[in-house]
């Protein structure tokens, strides 16, 4: 019997035109893990929201969810709530009370489960989780990935026999979000706990994942298991496989007759077993320019500190930086480095008490009050949702040119053209919380240029966002940077790094370590690089895109018949291990 | 060691009976007590800080004497009189720095609280009357440091575009602050909203709930109860003979103290010291056992 079972179903949300799902059917066996995958806005909360009468949105529906074989709509709230885990997006919504304690307790306090039964469960949660530590601490005191744990433990602690996850890790930083992952893939594989996983980070999931949905438009396009999904979408024609892990991408860019691989591991064995019988010609790509500094820097630090308060320690240790006029400098580092406080100094909401920070030349404490956000600077916070203050976008972008002495027409003018360049047009009269993260970025995006910065600072700008929402976001960057705008990129993600930036710099420690070209620094480092370099670096040392990877994999083919032979080959290989499956399921 | 790893209902009933004791017992060597105990409690809890914010109360007591006796003219020892023609007199002055160190052994009391009753522990004693109403209490004290935080974050983002509260003119400045204070109770609801949807995903409304503690009541806490009860019932005793019992208005009539009045400070002094003692015992036995470790 299956664990959940979606028969047909149908939703549309109360006065939308079209359906949110659409026939949507899909069988889920216990203790599978699976990972479901679309672009923002194809469907998949709503899907999910579907499985938990609670959250179920409100709307017209057809077809049926079965739990455990009997429609969910029968099982009783008791149940579902013990027995269905989900987990939501942001880790701060979700967290009702504000002791750790309290909260690990708070599902079994609803239950109404006796003070013994809770204590033994509490703890156990604690141990399994390695919450002990911070078990007396206030929920305030919790970093993100801590705060997303402590949801995920408070909802085990109930013993759920599903567990739904709703992109829980696109409000954490890569190492949290690893950590994270890897806690639900023990769950799933040592208690037995059926996942459904919904996520845009794909390289950790997928070598866990048991079957990949994808959902297109409100349907399931594909269900398949991970190293099949990919023939599966390029038959279909889906612009969904940019969106898989590096190594799958590399796979099918090359054009590979051998098993798909999954992991930087599995991918670094293909490639050499794929190159093993080609002459190697071309092992890196044409010679680049080395990296030289700026002479005339658009925005330059010179030894800045800065510390938050007198007793607590310095949090920028004399930061040097040179950012060339109208290029995109990518500055990459772990957390807590003080990488955004960086940015806060160059925009003077933190004030260095050693060092000094020039503007196009001339030192920021030169600007007037006015003058420095008027035509010359902006930034872009890590969380965009704090920048809207109206009701509507639209409102939100006519604040920003208020008292400027502007014309209607002007301003209208202004901002329908910054709305057409972010590609918020048809967002304009929605409330920007009811926006994706992906559009919340680029209205605030759009808001942001309305000050006609010259220099643009972003923190983070592609946290929780899809690859597409990546890729629109890296052409309206590049697009400014063509008209002259200079900007400065503070980020985790370093694929995003890699393939768009001009330079990129390591931050540590609060300095500046380095500074290179994306491709000398990426193949510099060996941990802190692409996926793409990781697994190819052992052939061609300088890729370090997807693309550097399939470019010269494609300049080292082999002649026609080593191909066709090696197809013949994946094909008997294809074969023997289908029989073998055969004989093992008899 | 401190009082705060007892169980929060022995909080609450030593602070309570403690409380009561300084507010209603106006006998000198009572008042006298009442104030010196929270004075050496709070500095064994809190060390030097305690004793500046002591010194602090000190001319606070003065004036609020002085005030008292400048505005009340009962009794009748005359000391003299004030500008304005009226009487000041001991009677009045006496009952005044009664008042005055009744407030301040309260102020010292509630600093006491401060130091070993955790948020945590009010919350459960709520939960114990008004289960519901505890869970809002947590509720409500996750709720403030989050729209702190948040009202913090959307105010750098605003600086960080020129929209702050310390740039433009006044006028300028009022607006961006409305602006911030709307989106900011907006933001609120909306994450209710969310909150809310957590609360019922893990069964809140479901019928029996029962709340959760991470205390438990041992041996420590009844022998506690016992020892209060036993230093309270003496007291109570002594209450009951008079032995507080003092006039201010219009003559000062203090009972006298006696042999047996004696027996009656010492159980009011034994009982607001109690958590004290508990603690130096508890640290001299701590001690104890570190020095036999190092043999």
């Amino acid at each position: 019997m299956a664990h959940f079972e979606i028969k047909d179903l149908t939703f549309s949300y109360p006065e939308a035109g079209k359906n949110a799902l659409e026939g949507v059917s899909l069988a889920i066996r216990q203790g599978e893990y699976i990972t479901v995958c679309g672009k923002s806005g194809s469907g998949k909360t709503t899907l999910m929201r579907h499985l938990k009468t609670v959250l179920t949105p409100h709307g017209c529906r057809t077809g049926e969810v079965l739990f455990e074989g009997r429609p969910l709509g029968e099982v009783s709230q008791r149940e579902q709530s013990a027995k269905i885990g989900y987990v939501m997006q942001n880790p701060d919504n979700q967290i009702v009370t504000d002791k750790v304690w309290h909260e690990l307790a708070f599902g079994l306090e609803s239950l109404g489960t006796d003070q013994r039964t809770m204590r033994l469960r509490v703890a156990e949660m604690a141990s399994y989780f390695g919450i002990q530590t911070w078990f007396h601490k206030n929920v305030t005191e919790l970093s993100g990935g801590q705060k997303q744990l402590l949801n995920l433990a408070s909802i085990m602690a109930m013993q759920p026999t599903v567990l739904i996850l709703d992109e829980p890790t696109s409000q954490l930083d890569p190492i949290a979000a690893a950590d994270f992952l890897n806690t639900v893939r023990k769950i799933n594989l040592e208690l037995g706990t059926t996942v459904i996983l919904s996520e845009h980070r794909l390289e950790e999931v997928f070598p866990a994942a048991d079957r990949v949905v994808v959902v297109e438009g409100g349907r399931i396009i594909a269900v398949e298991p991970p190293r099949a999904i990919g023939e599966r979408l390029r038959e279909l024609k889906s612009d969904m496989l940019v969106s898989l892990p590096s190594p799958v991408q590399i796979y099918y860019g090359t054009g590979s007759f051998l098993e798909c691989p999954l992991t930087v591991r599995e991918g670094r064995n293909w490639l050499s077993r794929e190159m093993a019988d080609r002459p190697l010609t071309t092992v890196s790509l044409p010679e680049e320019e080395a990296y030289r500094e700026p002479s005339k820097p658009a925005l330059e630090l010179k030894e800045v500190w800065f510390r938050y308060e007198k007793e607590l320690p310095d949090v920028l240790k004399g930061v040097s930086l040179k950012v060339e006029a109208a290029s995109l400098h990518g500055i990459v580092g772990g957390n807590g480095t003080g990488k955004s406080t960086m940015l806060k100094s160059v925009c003077g909401v933190c004030k260095p008490y050693r060092g000094k920070v020039f503007l196009e030349g001339k030192r920021i404490e030169k600007y007037k009050a006015g003058e420095l956000f008027e035509n010359c600077l902006a930034m872009l916070p890590q969380d965009p949702q704090s920048l809207f203050v109206k009701k509507t976008v639209r409102a939100d972008l006519e604040e920003m040119l208020s008292g400027r002495g502007l014309k209607k027409e002007e301003r209208e003018e202004k901002i329908a053209r910054l709305a057409e360049e972010c590609a918020v047009t048809e967002l304009l009269d929605a409330h920007p919380y009811d926006l994706s993260g992906g559009e919340q970025q680029r209205a605030a995006l759009a808001k942001v240029l309305l000050c006609d910065p010259g220099i643009l600072l972003l923190d983070e700008p592609t946290k929780g966002i899809d690859s597409f929402f990546k890729e629109k976001l890296a052409r309206i960057l590049k697009r400014l940077n063509r008209r002259g705008v200079t900007i400065l990129m503070v980020s985790h993600d370093v694929e995003f790094c890699a393939r768009y930036a001009d330079a990129v710099s390591m931050f540590f420690d609060g300095g500046v370590i380095t500074t290179n070209t994306p491709r000398r620094f990426f193949s510099q480092n060996s941990f802190y690089t692409t996926a793409a370099n990781r697994m190819s670096r052992h052939l061609f040392p300088d890729a370090v895109t997807n693309e550097d990877v399939i470019a010269l994999c494609r300049q080292n083919s082999a002649d026609e018949d080593a191909i066709a032979l090696r197809r013949q080959d994946a094909n008997d290989e294809k074969m023997s291990a289908l029989h073998g499956q055969n004989k093992g399921d008899i | 060691m401190r009082f705060d790893s007892y169980h929060p209902a022995i909080n609450l009933l030593f602070f309570v009976a403690v409380l009561a004791a300084a507010v209603l017992f106006d006998h000198p060597v009572f008042l006298l007590l009442s104030y010196l105990c929270p004075f050496v409690y709070s500095i064994g809890l809190k060390g030097r800080r305690a004793l500046v914010f002591h010194l602090l109360l000190l001319p606070l007591m003065a004036a609020y004497t002085l005030y008292y006796a400048a505005y009340n003219h009962f009794g009748i020892t005359p000391l003299g009189s004030n500008f304005i023609g009226n009487q000041i007199t001991a009677e009045s002055i006496a009952y005044g720095a009664v008042r005055a160190i009744k407030a301040a052994s309260v102020c010292m009391w509630f600093s006491c609280i401060h130091a070993v009753v955790s948020s945590d522990k009010i919350v459960y004693l709520f939960g114990r009357i008004a289960p519901r109403l505890s869970l809002y209490l947590a509720i409500l004290l996750r709720l403030v440091p989050r729209i702190k935080t948040y009202a913090a974050k959307v105010h750098t983002a605003q600086k960080c575009i020129g929209r702050g509260l310390d740039s433009g003119s006044i006028l300028r400045r009022c607006r961006n602050f409305f602006r911030i204070a709307s989106i900011i109770i907006t933001w609120t609801m909306e994450n209710l909203i969310r909150t809310a949807d957590s609360m019922k995903s893990r069964g809140y409304g479901l019928k029996k709930r029962r709340a959760f503690s991470i205390y438990r009541f041992d041996y420590r806490d009844r022998s506690f109860v016992l020892g209060l009860s036993f230093a309270f019932t003496v007291v109570v005793m002594g209450v009951l003979l008079d032995q507080t019992r003092t006039l201010y208005d219009p003559e000062i009539i203090i009972n006298p103290i006696t042999p047996l009045s004696i027996v009656f400070y010492a159980a009011y002094g034994a009982a607001c010291l109690m958590p004290f003692f508990l603690q130096l015992a508890g640290e001299w036995r701590f001690f104890l056992s570190t020095q036999s470790r190092h043999l």
